[in-house]
């Protein structure tokens, strides 16, 4: 099921669980998936000494980011033994209790998936030309950083 | 060539892109940019060039696209 074309992954604003409920109901047809891994990234009301966050602004390199994104996907089919895997990550304003971020991979076997998951989300943090901006309740604003 | 900037340097340049012409590689580019734009000396930023990461000093052409990226910050 190795995807060779660079498929876009971002969405206005948030990612609903409706869509991540469709998207989980959409794999009943792939019957040599025994499981599936996913990671839901939320945004969180940060308490800041600036003030609290009450929304994070995502903007992004979208051509380099596509294009480290397949690489990310291409490496992780090599290595692991997967069924499918889907990335979606907001672009815009989520509000704080929203999702910015999901991850979903899907393998005959758990350890598979739960492995290339956990590091597939660590690579989007950490290789994806993505910035998201903090907006504060009092407007200001702070760069997120990642840890 | 086209300059593209990302995330807290658009705060400094107050722009997301610009368009620049006369340099012939990315460190007298940067130079021309720290000039221009003092602010950009205290911050971290990579370089990429027509979207590949670069790590040393590298010729540009007049249609090259060269972005600076601060850290990354998503998911």
């Amino acid at each position: 099921m190795k995807a060779n074309t660079i498929k876009d992954i971002f969405v206005d604003g948030s990612i609903t669980p409706q869509e991540i409920a469709e998207s989980i109901a959409q794999h009943a047809t792939k019957k040599n998936i025994g499981a599936h891994s996913i990671f839901l990234g939320q945004v969180r009301a940060d308490e800041k000494t600036e003030g609290v966050v009450q929304a994070i602004e995502y903007t992004t390199y979208k051509d380099m980011a596509l294009e480290q994104m397949h690489m990310i996907r291409e490496a992780l089919f090599e290595k692991y033994e997967l069924t499918c895997m889907h990335v979606y990550h907001s672009l815009g304003i989520v509000p704080a209790g929203e999702i910015s971020l999901f991850v979903f991979v899907s393998a005959v076997h758990r350890k598979a998936a739960i492995a290339a998951c956990t590091e597939l989300v660590e690579a989007i943090k950490f290789q994806l030309p993505v910035w998201g901006k903090e907006i504060l309740v009092n407007q200001n604003t702070v760069w997120k950083e990642n840890h | 060539m086209n300059i593209l900037f990302f995330g807290n340097l658009v705060d400094i340049t107050q722009k997301a892109q610009e368009a620049l012409s006369g340099t012939t590689n990315t460190q007298t580019l940067q130079a021309l940019l720290c000039k221009k734009y003092p602010a950009l000396q205290s911050v971290k930023y990579f370089i990429a060039v027509n979207g590949k990461m670069i790590q040393e000093n590298t010729p540009l052409k007049e249609d090259d696209t060269v972005a600076l990226m601060p850290p990354f910050s998503g998911g």
